[in-house]
């Protein structure tokens, strides 16, 4: 579980899906809502998240406490992330890039790659 | 939306969502999808879409919703879909047939959790081939 100190003390985006965490970090650099999402995604990684894994990216992001709706915008409802969705969110790029440097180092090391 | 076929289809899927989801997100839904469409996303993939986080919605448990209400209708989805696969496949031509009949009275009921497989056999005929979309999968990469 996230603290409410905003600090995470486990990787708990391990669990939630890769949407989730396109999702986090798109709103990293601020507030934005559905349709913006999908396209700076889209843009971002080349991913196209469909609208209904959005929204279920979207709800579950938010029961966390790792994103939070503001006001809405007409019809459109921006998100932003939280202090513990920010700290959740270095926590979980800290150990892809442990992942990453074991794997090269293990590609290396075979004389593979 | 331009295409009034392409709207009742997205129309009849949010449908098929729970009421209190269409309440938060369904109006913001439609307009989403809208500008999908208009940006070259083809219609049934969206729907697709919106169907399988329909089912998911209806399945995952919620404060409130006992589990074993979740597990009876994971296994209505269940058997309605085997059913389903079961007729198209026993029955090629026939099917079509009837099918093509249906569509019009072929729709979801709000609040029943049986009606995602309802609206299979409408939805594919007209879905084509979906582009490369990722789903809500747990671990790793889901199309």
């Amino acid at each position: 579980m996230i603290r409410r100190d905003g600090r995470a003390g486990q990787d708990v985006l391990r669990r939630v899906g890769e949407a989730s965490v396109l999702i986090l970090i798109s709103l990293a650099d601020g507030p934005k809502h559905g349709y913006v999402l999908i396209q700076d995604i889209k843009e971002l990684v080349g991913v196209e998240l469909g609208p209904g894994t959005l929204y279920g990216a979207l709800d579950r992001l938010e029961r966390l406490g790792l994103i939070e709706p503001l006001p809405a915008d007409d019809r459109r409802h921006p998100y932003r992330i939280t202090a513990p969705g920010a700290a959740a969110l270095r926590v979980h790029l800290d150990s892809l890039e442990r992942v990453s440097a074991a794997g090269r180092l293990r590609l290396q090391l075979g004389g593979i790659g | 939306m331009n295409d009034p076929r392409t709207a009742r289809l997205i129309d009849i899927v949010l449908r098929c969502y729970p009421a209190r989801w269409r309440r938060r997100h369904g109006d913001e839904a439609g307009e989403l999808a809208a500008l999908l469409v208009r940006d070259g996303t083809p219609a049934g993939s969206i729907a697709l879409s919106y169907l399988a986080g329909a089912a998911r919605e209806w399945l995952a448990p919620r404060p409130g919703r006992p589990l074993t209400m979740v597990a009876g209708a994971l296994l209505i989805v269940v058997c309605s879909l085997g059913v389903s696969a079961g007729l198209l496949g026993s029955a090629g031509p026939a099917t079509a047939a009837s099918t093509s009949q249906e569509r019009g009275r072929a729709h979801c009921r709000p609040g029943s959790p049986g009606s995602v497989p309802d609206l299979i056999p409408d939805v594919i005929p007209a879905v084509g081939r979906p582009p490369l979309i990722i789903g809500e999968a747990r671990h790793g990469r889901s199309c």
